[in-house]
């Protein structure tokens, strides 16, 4: 097998209650790459990418996890589907990224919290610790929880939907964030969005899910003719 | 003054009442966190009134000669065994039935209260005999507590209490973020039923403690308050069991001073605690930490 390979889906089939939504999905994801999960509301994505989190088993087919072991995950929801009533700090929130690593009856250790703080510096939002999750912006709680997925020392870093429903400004500042992680921290990025503007050109791979099928490319052959459209669309809009 | 001193003295004659209802109102806040945090509210008022058919039904099952534990003479052991019984058999076919989205939540708590209050009623009619122990329940009187019972709620509530603080962790985490929580390894189920096991086994022996208006009221109101006052989670934890054991011993106080019962004098002192919470935060908004 391949020693760059972080992720391949082989024959798989994915849905809810044994009904499947997409099917014979094949493809592999190397160490590294920056890959984009893009389509239409409804298509599937967030399904697909529960399932390669194994939050949700596939109805068909494998999923192995590079060469010898389960790969450590750094998760990014959609920060609409947390619950505002839980009275949590910024800080409190990312030391959950440590859980996973912390054992039951013991006290949090000071190498978590040094490892805490430095995730908020690295999303530049250290100062914003002690403020309350809930009374942050749209776009700071975005950092928050790019930062709760740093703290897990992921190999793969899964975000999704990380930019929809703040303004273009944190869009971008959110877009820079993760491009520098993913240089910085060299992570394999995987992204859910279906904002075409928002996806880089220099990305590695792109997934574009439509009309229940998987298209696999970069990003130049799959977009141009959907960005073509989608101008085409405006103008005839402003016309 | 010299009341106050009285029930401080180690040789009380109510001591194991005052100690029981310590109990409760340090524990059972920690509880009443999740309730609130996990928007469960509603299940918080159905469960004490399950547990209560439970008791009813035992007290009846005994009058017709039938006894869950024949070889234990008490009556509370008895009625504990109704009473869990019936309550975790309602929280796991709730949990179920919320984890497979049969119908809506209100719905099913709603038919859950009504069932159970009628349950409740109507065992107690069939049973005369049972009627004036269910009445003192119902209304919250803490008077006898023999001291095997004492011990065993203190044994109890002290091993949920550790479970509490030692999984905190895991409890937040599932609780929070399901999808996380399975990311980082944890199994969301298993700490599901251990938790649902948790709030069944304080509000079974919190309803023989206290009753059932009293145990909803300091599994709910203790947090609600903190909720509103404090910021971050660990705060709101200690601020939570603090109002909770607070409001028992005042309530215990002025109760045994003014010769009311103890269990609504609890919930009345919590209420106004909230009420002036609440004006508080009203008064003196949190400014935002910049």
């Amino acid at each position: 097998m391949n020693a760059d390979l972080c992720i391949a889906l082989k024959d798989v089939s994915i849905g809810y209650h044994g009904h499947p939504i997409l099917t014979d999905i094949d493809f592999s994801l190397k160490t590294g790459e920056f890959t984009v999960l893009f389509g239409p509301n409804g298509c599937g994505k967030t399904t697909l990418f529960k399932t390669i989190l194994r939050i949700i088993p596939p109805l068909h087919g494998t999923i192995t996890y590079g060469n010898t072991h389960y790969p450590r995950f750094g998760y990014v929801p959609q920060r609409q589907t947390l619950d505002e009533i839980y009275p949590f700090t910024a800080g409190e929130v990312v030391l959950m990224g440590t859980f996973g690593q912390t054992k039951p009856f013991c006290p949090t250790p000071e190498i978590n919290r040094t490892w805490v703080d430095q995730c908020l510096k690295d999303v530049g939002m250290l100062e914003m610790k002690r403020q309350l999750f809930s009374e942050l912006s749209g776009g700071q709680k975005q950092r928050i929880l790019i930062a709760r997925a740093l703290a897990t020392r992921p190999t793969i870093l899964l975000l999704d939907e990380p930019i929809t429903g703040v303004d273009i400004i944190a869009q971008r500042k959110i877009m820079e964030l993760i491009a520098l992680l993913h240089k910085k921290h060299e992570l394999t990025i995987v992204m859910v969005t279906h904002e075409i503007h928002s996806i880089p050109r220099w990305i590695n791979k792109l997934i574009w899910i439509n009309n229940n099928k998987v298209l696999i490319g970069n990003s130049r052959d799959i977009l141009a003719p959907l960005i073509t459209e989608e101008a085409s669309f405006q103008g005839a809009l402003w016309h | 003054m010299e009341q106050l001193l009285e029930i401080l003295s180690p040789h009380f004659l109510l001591r194991n009442s005052l100690y029981a209802g310590l109990i409760v109102g340090f524990v059972c806040p920690q509880v009443g966190i999740f309730f609130v945090l996990r928007r469960m509210v509603l299940l918080g008022i159905a469960l004490p009134q399950v547990s209560n058919a439970g008791i009813t039904f035992a007290f009846l099952l005994c009058t017709i000669g039938f006894h869950f534990l024949p070889h234990m003479e008490s009556e509370k052991f008895m009625a504990l065994t109704g009473s869990v019984f019936f309550t975790l058999i309602a929280i796991f076919i709730l949990a179920i039935l919320e984890r497979r989205r049969k119908g809506f939540t209100e719905n099913r708590i709603g038919f859950t209260y009504s069932i159970a209050g009628a349950a409740s009623i109507l065992f107690v009619s069939w049973n005369p005999y049972g009627q004036t122990e269910v009445l003192s329940l119902l209304k919250g009187e803490i008077v006898s507590v023999p001291d095997i019972y004492l011990w065993l709620m203190i044994a109890i509530y002290g091993t949920i209490f550790l479970c509490l603080i030692g999984f905190h962790r895991s409890f937040v985490i599932v609780s929070y973020d399901a999808d996380m929580a399975i990311t980082i390894g944890k199994k969301v189920v298993l700490w599901d039923i251990l938790l649902y096991l948790i709030i069944g086994v304080v509000i079974s022996f919190g309803v023989m403690t206290v009753g059932p208006v009293v145990i909803f009221g300091f599994l709910l109101i203790p947090a609600i308050t903190a909720r509103m006052i404090t910021r971050g989670i660990l705060p709101f934890c200690i601020v939570s069991s603090a109002i909770g054991t607070a409001a028992s011993f005042l309530g215990f106080y002025i109760s045994y001073r003014f010769d009311l019962p103890t269990g609504p004098t609890d919930v009345a002192l919590l209420s106004v605690i909230l009420l002036v919470s609440f004006l508080g935060k009203t008064v003196f908004p949190w400014k935002k930490i910049s």
